[in-house]
């Protein structure tokens, strides 16, 4: 059933110049394809998990991996480091850490937003999609 | 374990200036008195309102939100007071408190936000059907929220003696007497405020603890000629002279257990109840996705900064008072203060020392008062009205959460009079909980359509049963023992303190062993985790279970 859900976006602003990306982002039904983290059943969910991974092994190699290295090297990881002062291993346990997650959620974040319009997503008229009761959507954000 | 080991005496913090002091306990009550202000301006009238905020919260507000709920006095006080008493082993804290909402952002917050519920049983209830699954994780909400606020009472009690003094309750310590004022206010105030406009006072408390803390950092980093503008980098150039137990690495606890407390922190932080529902009160899955990254910001200003509060305090306590380090050395008592202690040995006005103290106190109430809703709405919405008495009345259940609520109030008291561990570690026991029991549910139910009901109740009961052991093994004696581990080497294998890297490979591995031997969910369940899933827009105020039950109006094909 290849069918995606179907009543007629009422608002099409791309006039047929689909990308191949939202082309099949429309032409996929997801409620038909499994969710599976380790087998993703559509493109765009496949994109998406190769962010995913990838980030995630940058966070493993940033949170884990200097404590792992003062472990296994620690005359190396606890020289003094010039002008900050620091014992390389607390500087990038206690700043590099959390700061380097803080840069990954941003670059995550970006990087989602832009699979979205790859594919054709727009968050700002959730109003009209999806839910066939409620015809108007430019109230996009207003108290109900 | 050195952690437990070094307190138990009379916890009145050495060098504190316990006294009545007014400028400070009018600041208090100042704070409090804004907080219900708040509360009534923005208060609401229906439950969906109550419990999400009509899911109209935005970016920012819900980042500083996510910042206020998130930062308790395990955050203010307990961080800092590990990162000076046990070195390099506290920063597994920072690492762990705050690199786990990564992980959150890229597998669970928007998916959560798809789904669309109140609660955290609710996800686990109606994801895999089973109304014991979701009294399991109400239960396990509820003794998350407890063992969590020990910390924030005992971390109230501490700083509330720098504000209030002893206040002498007959047959109590000053400390013990603290608690039982402090846990008065705290109850008292929720009773007053139920869940009144609490994400417009999370951004409110979340600035006044923010400033309280930087502002307190500045102050003793300027007067004390540490730091100039940027106290988060210059405390780098102290930290040869704080001596090697402040920054060598794994002398005071293993490699092992400096991991496991890591992950352990990690996967409770994605486990949290009170940290779900932060997404459920926002517009849609874009804001939830830019919320986190927002909050963890917000999260990073304090975290960035607590290592080098810590650094100023040690410096100014061994000046002051004494040696940091060896016997006797800082109590437990006197590290979970370092940040009051720092502002006050740096000779700042009163005043000015009570409004660091009162940020304490603002992120200690913020965050109980987070836990305590999560904790007593798991017993009225999932345990009562969806259990016990389904026809229950919104009278009824408002009641059953007030109660609750004083319930909860009543045993943390008693089990804060005489704290097992400093403030840090009584709040990771409760990260090791959420981590082993309700993580693995999230995170499987979320990404793998197959978890089915037998799985999560098996893969539930080991993560609570894993949970115990070390809880039994390494807490309970705390209380009627000699305080000694009854097994050295379980302690050493399973810390109280880290279980969680044991736990959720074996919880996994149970849980999809199970699933895989029984039936396959049907075919409504497994549409719900696709409809979490799919990058089609939802309406703001619909759920995951909405969508997938009626498919925007197509029937609902058998296949």
């Amino acid at each position: 059933m290849v069918e995606k859900n179907s009543q007629d976006s009422p608002v099409e602003t791309d006039g047929g110049a689909l990308t191949q990306a939202a082309q099949s982002h429309r032409e996929t039904n997801y409620l038909d394809r499994e969710v599976n983290l380790l087998r993703p059943s559509t493109p765009f969910m496949r994109e998406h998990l190769r962010i995913v991974w990838t980030g995630f092994i940058l966070w493993a190699l940033i949170v884990f991996g200097p404590v792992t290295l003062t472990y296994l090297a620690p005359g190396v990881m606890t020289a003094e480091m010039p002008v900050l002062g620091f014992p390389l291993h607390y500087f990038l346990v206690a700043i590099g850490a959390p700061t380097g997650a803080l840069l990954l959620s941003f670059w995550y974040a970006r990087k989602r937003d832009a699979l979205d319009e790859k594919y054709g997503i727009d968050h700002a008229t959730t109003q009209s999609n999806a839910d066939g009761d409620v015809a108007v959507a430019a109230d996009g954000g207003t108290n109900e | 374990m050195t952690l437990g080991a070094v307190l138990q005496s009379g916890l009145l913090p050495e060098g504190l200036n316990v006294s009545f002091k007014l400028a400070p306990a009018i600041l208090v009550a100042a704070m409090l008195a804004l907080f219900l202000g708040i509360g009534y301006a923005f208060r609401v009238a229906d439950t969906e309102g109550m419990w999400v905020a009509g899911r109209s919260i935005g970016n920012v507000e819900n980042g500083m939100a996510i910042g206020a709920n998130w930062m308790s006095a395990a955050s203010y006080l307990g961080m800092a007071a590990l990162i000076a008493l046990s070195g390099f082993y506290g920063l597994a804290f920072v690492v762990g408190w705050s690199t786990g909402y990564f992980i959150l952002l890229i597998f669970l917050a928007a998916q959560m936000r798809r789904f669309g519920k109140y609660t955290a049983p609710d996800f686990v209830g109606d994801r895999f059907n089973s109304d014991t699954a979701r009294a399991i994780a109400a239960v396990t909400t509820f003794l998350i929220g407890f063992v969590y606020a020990i910390g924030q009472a005992r971390g109230m009690g501490l700083v509330g003696l720098y504000i209030f003094g002893d206040i002498g309750i007959p047959g109590m310590s000053g400390y013990q007497s603290m608690v039982i004022l402090m846990m008065a206010i705290t109850v008292g105030y929720l009773t007053l405020s139920g869940m009144l406009g609490a994400t417009k006072n999370m951004a409110v408390q979340y600035v006044i603890l923010i400033v309280a803390f930087l502002a307190g950092l500045y102050a003793v980093g300027f007067t004390q000629g540490y730091s100039t503008v940027l106290p988060q980098i210059e405390y780098g150039a102290m930290v040869a002279e704080l001596g090697s137990e402040f920054s060598e690495p794994f002398v005071n606890e293993s490699y092992y257990l400096w991991i496991a407390t890591a992950f352990s922190l990690v996967v409770g932080t994605c486990g949290l109840p009170h940290v779900l529902v932060r997404f459920y009160t926002v517009e849609n899955e874009r804001t939830a996705r830019w919320s986190t990254v927002w909050g963890l910001f917000f999260i990073c200003l304090l975290y960035l900064s607590a290592p080098a509060f810590a650094a100023f305090g040690t410096d100014l306590y061994s000046e002051n008072i004494g040696a940091v380090y060896g016997d006797p050395g800082m109590t437990s008592a006197a590290g979970d203060v370092i940040v009051v202690l720092a502002a006050q040995l740096a000779e700042l006005p009163q005043w000015f020392v009570g409004f660091v103290a009162a940020g304490g106190i603002a992120a200690a109430i913020a965050t109980t008062a987070g836990l305590f809703i999560a904790g007593s709405s798991a017993i009225s919405h999932d345990i009562y009205a969806n259990i016990i008495n389904e026809d229950a009345s919104q009278r009824q259940q408002v009641l059953v959460g007030r109660l609750s609520i004083v319930a909860l109030g009543v045993i943390t008291t008693l089990a804060a009079l005489d704290p097992a561990a400093p403030i840090a570690a009584l709040v990771s026991y409760a990260f090791s909980l959420a981590g082993a029991v309700l993580f693995p549910m999230f995170f499987l139910g979320l990404w793998w359509e197959n978890t089915n009901r037998q799985g999560a109740l098996a893969g539930m009961t080991t993560g609570l049963v894993i949970w115990l052991i070390p809880m039994i093994n390494e807490v309970l004696p705390t209380y009627i023992g000699t305080g000694e581990p009854y097994s050295a080497t379980l302690a050493a294998a399973v810390p109280a303190i880290g279980s969680a890297l044991v736990a959720v490979p074996i919880v996994f591995v149970v849980t999809i062993g199970v699933s895989l031997a029984t039936d396959e969910p049907d075919m409504a369940t497994k549409r719900l985790v696709r409809q979490c899933h799919s990058p089609e827009p939802m309406s703001r105020m619909q759920s995951a279970e909405e969508v997938a039950t009626t498919d925007g109006g197509e029937p609902v094909s058998d296949d």
